[in-house]
């Protein structure tokens, strides 16, 4: 049973494609899942004879269980194995480990499309991809919590997870279900007499890259999180050009019923927030640009086709890892979880039509620069001046009453690299914000 | 004196007598005093050692106490180890309760088939029947440029024997305290004594206490970080604690003063609320002490709150050098526990 969305941990098969004894091809059709979102097919991994199908239609299946299993030509079919009684990611035995233990031989292929090999560390002893480096009192404390340690960015030596990652990963655990606002799906956390903060992610992300600053920005205010179009939980939507982009999240912003609000918005999601500034100024109390889009043709396009072309951990890493400055802030165990958000093809094929549509031939082609010469509420811009991804110098576009912050040795993620820096900025806005309320109620 | 009156009690008060005057003593002021303590309240307690009579000691720590008790109490043996801990370890085991002085810890390795093969075994070997109630003092460690021979923190050897005590004062009021306990022990106790501490100075009660052998003292009490320390490693984890209070690391230093039996407890509950530890100590890093107390934190249910691998500061791996810098350098300083246990906070191990 693959894992398609972060908060799964059970899958129901709605049917069957094939039956016992259907010979499949690598691509085919195995059978459809039932998640929150949507159904879906799961394709097969390889070619054989499917046989021993488990999981009838209707029933919960936990993450990792075999559901069924193929059989290469010419195999000999034996008596059915057990299903792994674990909840597990992927088969915890290694090659070879299975006939022994009288399951099947090796020449089975687990319809788990997620299996990852090992992957080589730097330096140290490898980390297994299904067990993250974590300190005995994370570990501990995700076992209490029943947190998922595969899920945690560690803070600490070589991705290291430490009590305190576990505690700050908590924060968006408690936050309520997602919503639809409109056309498009957002998250709540938190709450308070402050300005509510909304925050945009970029190209082929999620909400969950906001969870570093989140834990981190002030008391008080509401933090709401959007999910951009075939991202997420976000469903998928046609899009032919940047405007129809930006009047869904446009749209969605007015059905969330917004008062005033601070908006935050990365890459991709920096060229929404500006477009919505610009038609929606008043009820913005500010703005913060981190490496936005549209401020200029250049970028990467590799990098991002990559991102929304990579189908499984190995042809994603070396993309995540072009975003940051230190590539070893994108740990195996960061790249498996962000491999896990992406697992479900529809997903990865609407990115890819959304990039051929907004990034045709590795150009930006979509121009913002006007929209930030009329910006009219207080705006920081930060880019990190190690970006591969957007030349920082597109920064210098900006007009005088727009704060600048190049940060050094950062690259296209700040929230990902230095996500003290992205909340200390976020928070001097709504200082400014509150003073200004302050003022005007004395007056 | 009448030998009735003078025998101390069994049970011993392990606290001063409430309102006995506390004074400043040097470590080995404090020593002194509880031998000429022991030498009064029981006359079965004898000093032996090289030169402790009218020279007053290597480290004049006996001083004038052969004009005080006369020479049948306060004995010069003849300059050989193995005589002289066989001497001690004989007068033990017939009734006698010898405090039996090495000039430096170093020339124990003379002595060792005394201190090991005879009084850590006679008790268990006879079936219970004797017992070695022999004191055993060792001026040892290094900062006094006095090169190889003369500096080994060799502790750790006597911690590995079953049937040995092994205590190592850190203050003027502990190297008191253990050391009557040590004298009211049945078994044999081994006493290391820093030699850079004899100077130092502490408050010290007057009259007969005891600190019970097998208890570790927090001497500091901290949130964030456990800093396991012994003799002279104690002062300095405690200067650098006050160092790490500046940059907002609240570090909890914890004395073991007995290296055998370790207090796991103490231990075991410090580790548990901080979630860090860093074991500091003078011997050499390998096989150390401070490899004892964190594996004994990884196998006790204090592993399950440890939040950063558990890190020793020890010695160099190389014999004590002559060169003052150099020997500065073999054995961990203030500045070392520092930035040991800042990488250990900080998350950067």
């Amino acid at each position: 049973m693959p894992k398609v969305d972060m908060d799964m941990a059970t899958g129901r098969i709605t049917s069957w494609s094939v039956a016992e004894g259907t010979r499949v091809k690598a691509g085919d059709p195995l059978f459809v899942i039932e998640t929150d979102k949507a159904a879906m097919d799961v394709d097969s991994p390889a070619d054989g004879v499917v046989h021993h199908i488990h999981a009838e239609a209707g029933t919960d299946v936990p993450i990792g269980q075999p559901v069924a299993w193929i059989y290469v030509d010419g195999e000999t079919v034996g008596p059915p194995p057990n299903p792994s009684p674990s909840g597990r990611g992927w088969p915890r035995e290694r090659p070879g480990e299975r006939g022994a233990a009288g399951a099947p031989s090796e020449q089975h292929t687990s319809l788990n499309t997620l299996t990852p090999p090992p992957l080589p560390e730097a330096e140290g002893l490898a980390a297994p991809a299904d067990r993250p480096r974590a300190t005995p009192h994370a570990r501990r404390l995700a076992r209490e919590r029943g947190v998922d340690l595969r899920l945690i960015l560690g803070s600490g030596p070589r991705g290291r997870i430490a009590r305190a990652d576990v505690e700050a990963y908590q924060t968006p655990a408690v936050t309520a279900a997602p919503e639809m606002a409109g056309p498009l799906v957002l998250h709540r956390s938190g709450g308070g007499p402050g300005t509510p903060v909304l925050l945009l992610h970029g190209f082929a992300a999620d909400s969950h890259v906001w969870a570093r600053v989140v834990p981190l920005l002030p008391c008080g205010h509401a933090v709401i999180k959007l999910d951009l179009p075939g991202h997420g939980r976000s469903p998928a939507r046609s899009v032919g050009s940047f405007r129809d982009l930006a009047r869904l999240v446009v749209a969605a912003f007015d059905r969330a019923g917004f008062d005033r609000v601070h908006v935050v918005g990365h890459s991709l999601g920096g060229g929404l927030a500006l477009a919505l500034a610009d038609v929606r100024a008043r009820r913005l109390a500010s703005l913060t640009l981190i490496a936005p889009a549209g401020l200029g043709p250049e970028m990467d396009g590799d990098a991002l086709f990559g991102l929304a072309r990579a189908s499984r951990a190995e042809s994603l890493a070396p993309w995540l890892r072009r975003l940051v400055a230190d590539p070893g802030l994108v740990t195996d165990g960061f790249v498996h979880a962000a491999m896990l958000a992406r697992a479900d093809p529809s997903l990865r094929t609407a990115q890819q039509a959304l990039a051929d549509c907004l990034f045709a031939d590795g150009v930006q082609c979509f121009d913002l620069q006007a929209a930030l010469q009329r910006v009219a509420v207080p705006t920081k811009l930060l880019w990190g001046r190690a970006d591969r991804v957007f030349p920082w110098r597109q920064a210098l576009h900006a007009p005088g009453r727009v704060a600048l912050h190049l940060l050094d040795d950062i690259g296209h993620v700040p929230h990902l690299e230095a996500p003290d820096i992205v909340a200390a900025l976020i928070a001097d806005l709504a200082t400014l914000d509150q003073a200004r309320a302050d003022t005007k109620r004395a007056a | 004196m009448s030998a009735a009156a003078a025998v101390a009690p069994a049970t011993a008060s392990t606290t001063p007598i409430t309102g006995a005057v506390v004074r400043d003593l040097s470590y080995a002021e404090a020593i002194r005093e509880a031998m000429a303590i022991a030498l009064e309240r029981d006359p079965r307690v004898v000093l032996m050692g090289e030169d402790i009579g009218v020279y007053g000691g290597a480290f004049q720590v006996t001083g004038d106490l052969v004009h005080r008790f006369g020479p049948d109490r306060v004995m010069d043996t003849p300059i050989s180890e193995l005589g002289g801990a066989g001497v001690a370890v004989g007068a033990a085991l017939t009734g006698l309760r010898p405090i039996f002085e090495f000039q430096f810890s170093d020339f124990a390795t003379l002595a060792m088939e005394q201190i090991v093969n005879q009084a850590a075994k006679l008790r268990f070997m006879l079936g219970g029947a004797v017992s070695v109630p022999v004191v055993m003092r060792f001026p040892a460690g290094s900062g006094t440029g006095a090169a190889a021979q003369h500096s080994q923190s060799l502790e750790a050897w006597f911690g590995h024997v079953p049937g040995l005590k092994v205590v190592q004062p850190a203050t003027p009021h502990d190297a008191k305290g253990l050391l009557l306990a040590a004298v009211h022990d049945p078994d044999p106790v081994m006493i290391f004594e820093h030699k850079l501490l004899y100077k130092t100075k502490g408050p010290v009660p007057e009259g007969h206490y005891t600190v019970p052998i097998g208890e570790a003292a927090v001497c500091r009490p901290g949130r964030d970080v456990t800093v396991v320390a012994s003799a002279v490693m104690v002062p300095r984890a405690l200067d650098a604690a006050t160092q790490l209070a500046a940059d907002g690391i609240d570090a909890e230093v914890i004395d073991l003063r007995t290296i055998r039996p370790l207090d796991r407890e103490t231990l075991i509950a410090s580790v548990a609320k901080t979630t860090r530890l860093v074991c500091v100590y003078e011997g050499v890093k390998t096989l150390g002490v401070g490899a004892e107390v964190s594996a004994l934190i990884a196998e006790s249910e204090a592993f399950d709150y440890l939040d950063a691998p558990i890190v020793r500061v020890g010695g160099a791996e190389v014999p004590i050098p002559y060169s003052p810098e150099l020997e500065k350098a073999a054995v961990p300083q203030t500045a070392d526990i520092a930035a040991a246990v800042r990488r250990v906070v900080r998350g950067a191990v």
